[in-house]
């Protein structure tokens, strides 16, 4: 038996469009009277957990679940133990430095020396100002991180950006570009090692399916 | 103000003790039975010690402020291997110790109360090289599982050796990147670092090189391989027949060719048991082959091999408890002596102590407070104590039974 974590969020309709195409029918949980956190697929042979998007790697990498799906910016955060196999494609954004538009900074070299960036990925963000040997301070948030600058609590962001139009209708820019992520099929180390109940028939099918982005 | 142990401490009661003991002292029967001594080495040691080999990072110890460069031994190899080339010489080899000891580990990445102190019991077979000396010590290892009567175990084995000459055409900085990438099973990077197809095809055949033995020989066979790489081959296909021909009970074995470590003092083969039940997987202990491991504590740098494993209790502990087999409960005295009256503690003593020397090898308690004969009764059937003895004060016993 295989138990996949599913992200809540954006990135579930494409991971249950993706798993349903090589057989595996967990489309339940886009029911909006659904309130079951483990569901099987109709073949029982799979089980899907839906947690959140931070905890899919926790579940995976503990071995409750064998396979993941979840974005490259949350493996980047939490550097998890947990193989990283294949790159879906979906989900496409990217990890961004952005401040208030009327602000004067351009880049992020250009931002004053201890001043501070709001974040809800803070190891990304001190990733990135520790490469440039820029000392900022990190004032973590759990959302609507746009609100740091508008309220004059930080001087920038870290965040995610996919169209850039939250930026926009807060007034901010997008100043520097940390790296794109997309969402990714992990897994269980061990699990992947022993390769039981089918595992990697399972993964190679899930890789056939993935269609390329040009 | 309330006294609590160190973040990552913990205590082990009398029933974690008998439960522990159980599996140590089964370990240790099989090492015994294979002619292995124990070592016990020091608590603390020196980090350079630690760190020789290249394996241990300094992150992962934890250090002592009062004593400039000493830290406690985060595992027992390195120590081990000091003890034994610098104290040792001049012992016809092979030698064969095996160690019972806790280690201390720094929490690692935030995790909260993450443990700090472990359990590991485990054996190195020093100056022994070749084939016959990792089957034995892969033997002994399957000897230790069988002995605890764990079932449903793997025994994933790689070849330190082999796959870092494998890894070899890949140009620096590449190489470092790409085993790294294997070693943490990152296809992902793999698919995407810089390089000539010819090359990525067999960075992503590297990392999957693991299934059943003989179609892993027969897939690392069908690469080009140098003399030195179809000699670790042939070597790899002899240890599998002689576990195989040795009729002993081993674990099911998975050939995994991208079983490194980012860093290590491996040599040779590497391993890993893990046990994989319907509670999950786990992995119980992890060994290999270190030759060039000794010869950096050697003041001569004298070259010898070495091998062992290492098993974790608290692992073993963990995948033991839900079958049952580990005891539910600590041993049991065999009699309550019972003085009847204050003036007979000298004579329920001596007699108890007469009981404890009578050669049964008795567990044998002395009532300490004076109670009714109810009472007394009470406490014995709640301790499970099958035979009360009243001694009076001229020393006159009386036994009792109780149903």
């Amino acid at each position: 038996m295989i138990t996949v974590a599913l992200p809540k969020g954006g990135l579930l309709n494409d991971s249950i469009r993706l798993l349903k195409s090589i057989g595996l029918d967990f489309s339940a949980f886009l029911d909006d009277s659904n309130r079951q956190l483990e569901i099987w697929d109709a073949t029982h042979t799979a089980k899907a957990l839906l947690v959140r998007n931070y905890d899919v790697p926790v579940y995976v990498e503990y071995g409750q679940a064998q396979l993941g799906i979840v974005g490259y910016d949350i493996l980047r955060e939490k550097q998890p133990k947990v193989a990283h196999l294949v790159d879906l494609q979906f989900g496409q954004c990217r990890m961004s430095v952005a401040v208030k538009a009327s602000s004067p900074y351009r880049s992020s070299i250009d931002l004053p020396p201890h001043c501070r960036v709001a974040s809800k990925f803070v190891n990304c963000a001190n990733e990135h100002f520790n490469g440039l040997d820029l000392p900022v301070e990190i004032v973590p948030l759990y959302g609507s991180v746009e609100l740091g600058p508008i309220t004059g609590m930080s001087e920038a962001i870290v965040d995610l950006v996919a169209s850039g139009r939250t930026l926009k209708d807060n007034n901010l820019i997008e100043i520097d570009r940390l790296f794109e992520t997309t969402a990714r099929l992990i897994a269980h180390p061990l699990s992947y090692r022993l390769n039981l109940d089918g595992l990697q028939e399972r993964i190679e099918q899930i890789r056939t399916a993935v269609v390329p982005v040009a | 103000m309330v006294y609590q142990p160190p973040v990552g401490a913990r205590d082990l009661f009398p029933l974690d003790v008998a439960q522990k003991r159980w599996i140590e002292e089964r370990l240790q029967r099989v090492f015994h039975g294979w002619g292995y001594h124990r070592i016990i080495t020091s608590t603390l040691e020196r980090l350079d010690t630690l760190m020789a080999g290249g394996a241990v990072e300094q992150s992962t110890v934890i250090q002592v402020h009062d004593l400039e460069g000493v830290g406690l031994r985060p595992e027992l190899t390195a120590s081990i291997a000091r003890a034994a080339v610098t104290r040792m010489a001049g012992v016809n080899p092979p030698q064969r110790l095996y160690y019972n000891a806790n280690v201390f580990r720094r929490g690692d990445r935030g995790i909260q109360n993450h443990q700090q102190e472990f359990y590991q019991a485990g054996v190195e077979l020093l100056g022994s090289g070749g084939v016959s000396a990792d089957a034995e010590t892969l033997l002994v290892l399957s000897d230790c599982l069988k002995s605890l009567q764990l079932d449903s175990c793997y025994l994933v084995l790689g070849d330190a050796g082999l796959t870092r000459s494998l890894l070899s055409p890949f140009p620096e900085p590449l190489r470092t990147q790409i085993r790294e990438a294997i070693a943490t099973l990152d296809r992902i990077t793999l698919e995407t670092l810089p390089m000539a197809s010819s090359l990525r095809d067999r960075a992503l055949l590297l990392m999957d090189l693991r299934g059943q033995p003989a179609d892993v020989l027969q897939r690392v066979s069908s690469l080009d391989l140098d003399p030195e790489q179809r000699a670790i081959v042939s070597n790899l296909k002899a240890l599998i027949e002689l576990l195989e021909g040795s009729g002993a009970a081993t674990p099911a074995l998975i050939l995994d060719l991208s079983l490194v470590q980012v860093f290590d003092y491996y040599t040779g083969i590497v391993f890993e048991v893990v046990s994989a039940t319907n509670l999950g997987k786990f992995v119980l202990g992890q060994g290999g082959r270190y030759d060039q491991l000794l010869s950096l504590y050697h003041p001569q740098g004298e070259v010898c091999p070495g091998i062992g494993f290492v098993l974790n209790i608290e692992d073993l502990h963990q995948v033991l408890l839900p079958t049952g087999k580990l005891p539910l409960q600590t041993a049991v005295s065999d009699r309550l002596v019972v003085p009847t009256e204050a003036q007979a503690y000298a004579a329920a003593f001596a007699h108890a102590q007469v009981l404890r020397e009578s050669g049964d090898r008795l567990r044998v308690e002395v009532a300490l407070q004076e109670q009714s004969a109810a009472a007394i009764r009470d406490y014995a059937r709640q301790r499970r104590i099958a035979q009360i003895v009243w001694v009076n004060p001229s020393g006159e016993t009386q036994s009792e039974s109780l149903e």
